[in-house]
């Protein structure tokens, strides 16, 4: 066996770093409380109402999305698990014996992106999945309902796990520039939370054109089985959001590499 | 061998560190002591790349630390006892700092048995004492059983008889032909522990050598008290010495022997009560060394700053 320090030795020591603390397992038991418990509550306060619902909401039901609503809670949690993987290691300066273990620093940060892509992938597709499944169970007899079978409605599902990884991977890159948790999960909620405020101050002929930009609303684009009014198609939002992620991840990799620890 | 040439590191208007050039050799153990603030934890950070140098360079067998195949194979490094996740167990900290360089799980279970903390293996280090932190700290350092090790403060927070393992375990490391650098604001610590010395003050270099040498070199004081200690210390001050009085009789002789103070009593016929030779420790000699260079010295009274 070769001795040399590789992308693979990087990932196993970054497993066992994300398995080790208790953050990762309470910011995956809030993700999957939030994602399931949210996505059930809100299909019954849905199937309550469709009585009395008016024909225009009756149109324009999406059950999918619908039974998917737990992931604009969720979000937050997934930031923090990012955030938290990264600045853990500057709160407690075990960045530095980390890095003299491992000094090719893309490496390093290769080797954390690693684990926290396809754990978070493989975990928050299975919980989009159970969401969808327990939101249609309640809402089926009453309203209309989706399936896996369908392209559109399993497209949206899988794609409601792949946007909680990428801001999982947001949160990431706000760690690796900002160093902070504090930090890190201030910016992280703001752009989710407060850029929407902002965005509500510009005059109003622009706010369609500029708000559908938003990393939230790209969410519920990605998550949709119906095109929403001022709204992108689902793959559209998908590439922005990816366009997003990698635009903040190279910055944060090249201070990563160029800044002093 | 660490080789450190002409490495200058300044942190926006701060120079930590100004044009600093030293060798530590394999086989001693070579201190590296200075006062607070002189750069010594800089130079450690610098040596394993975590900083960049302004100028200069740090090297280990030549290379720069960053292009180490395996570099807890050939460097061992303990910069900060606290330097844990504090939910972490001990085991889980070196395991994965093991996986990182390929090191057999095996290995860790073993330096936790050196250290001594096999014990407390699987528990949280956050709720271990600075102590156990420092243990840890070793454990780490040595787990790719490396030929150089360096220790930033090591024997901080340990007790008089994990002091005296430590001295042992860097002893036994030196005898083993490995190149061992410990800091320390402590020259009575250095003293005991080293062979060979790297002064530092305000990041430069102040003197290198042996810790017989620097001693050597330190000014001797002779404390004497007799029947006529004014007409001795004129007459002392003549000879170019320098002389304080201690009280009515007795004075001490800056940079004279026994011998000179002595004979020179005689000569003028005044009688010695008492002449003890005062051999400078090395506490003496590094605060000598580096009297001019302290950047944080205490002011001698401590009453002022409670009412201001
Ligand atoms: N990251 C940094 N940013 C700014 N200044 C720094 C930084 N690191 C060190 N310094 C400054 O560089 C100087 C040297 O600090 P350093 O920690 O290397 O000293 P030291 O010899 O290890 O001191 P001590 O005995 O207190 O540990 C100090 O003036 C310190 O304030
Ligand atoms: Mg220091």
């Amino acid at each position: 066996m070769s001795t040399t320090i590789s992308l693979g030795s990087s990932v196993r020591s970054e497993w066992i770093k994300f398995r080790s603390v208790r953050s990762t397992l309470w910011g995956l038991i809030t993700l999957v409380i939030l994602t399931i418990g949210i996505g059930v509550l809100v299909s019954f306060a849905v199937r309550g109402h469709w009585s009395h619902a008016s024909f225009r909401d009756r149109i324009t039901f999406d059950p999918v999305n619908t039974s998917l609503s737990g992931t604009l809670f969720a979000q937050f949690a997934v930031g923090v698990i990012g955030a938290l993987f990264v600045s853990n290691e500057y709160a407690n300066k075990t960045i530095r014996t980390s890095l003299s273990a491992m000094p090719r620093r893309m490496t390093f940060a290769f080797g954390k992106i690693t684990v926290l892509v396809v754990s978070l992938f493989l975990i928050t597709e299975a919980v989009c999945i159970i969401a969808f499944l327990a939101g249609q169970s309640v809402l089926s007899g009453v309203t209309p309902t989706g399936s896996l079978g369908n392209a559109s409605d399993l497209r949206a599902v899988l794609s409601a796990g792949v946007y909680l990884t990428l801001l999982s991977l947001l949160g990431l890159a706000l760690g690796l520039i900002l160093r902070h948790t504090s930090w890190a999960i201030s910016v992280f909620v703001s752009l989710l939370l407060i850029l929407p405020l902002l965005v509500f101050l510009l005059p109003s002929n622009w706010q369609n054109d500029v708000s559908k930009y938003l990393p939230a609303n790209l969410g519920q684009s990605m998550t949709s089985t119906t095109v929403a009014a001022h709204s992108f198609a689902p793959w559209t939002a998908m590439i922005i959001l990816v366009v997003y992620v990698a635009g903040l991840l190279t910055a944060g990799l090249m201070l990563l590499v160029s800044r002093d620890v | 061998m660490i080789h450190i040439e002409h490495l200058t590191k300044r942190y926006g208007d701060v120079t930590a560190i100004n044009d600093l050039s030293f060798d530590v050799r394999a086989g001693v153990v070579t201190g590296f002591l200075g006062p607070n603030g002189s750069g010594k934890s800089t130079t450690m950070r610098v040596i394993l790349g975590l900083d960049a140098p302004s100028k200069g360079t740090a090297t280990i067998n030549g290379k720069a630390y960053a292009d180490l195949k395996s570099p807890l194979r050939e460097v061992g490094a303990l910069l900060d006892a606290k330097a844990v996740h504090p939910g972490r167990s001990a085991r889980n900290h070196l395991l994965s700092l093991a996986a990182s360089n390929k090191i057999k799980a095996s290995r860790v279970d073993e330096v936790l048995e050196i250290v001594g903390l096999s014990g407390v293996a699987k528990k949280r280090a956050g709720d271990f004492s600075l102590g156990m932190g420092q243990r840890l700290g070793i454990a780490a350092a040595i787990l790719g059983d490396p030929q150089i090790l360096l220790f930033d403060e090591p024997v901080n927070g340990l007790d008089p008889e994990g002091i005296r393992w430590v001295r042992d375990l860097f002893r036994s490391l030196a005898n083993e032909g490995r190149t061992v650098f410990v800091s320390s604001h402590l020259m009575s610590e250095m003293a005991l522990t080293a062979d060979h010395l790297v002064v530092i003050g305000r990041g430069h270099l102040i003197t290198q050598g042996s810790v017989a040498e620097l001693t050597a070199n330190a000014k001797s004081t002779v404390y004497v008290r007799s029947s006529n200690p004014n007409g001795l210390a004129d007459a002392l001050r003549s000879k170019k010495f320098e002389v304080s009085a201690n009280n009515e009789q007795s004075l001490s002789v800056i940079g004279a022997t026994s011998d000179e103070v002595g004979e020179l009593a005689h000569e003028l016929g005044i009688t010695i009560l008492e002449l003890t030779p005062e051999r400078a420790s090395l506490e003496e000699a590094f605060m000598e060394l580096t009297a001019d260079e302290v950047e944080y010295s205490g002011s001698p009274s401590t009453k002022k700053a409670v009412t201001a």
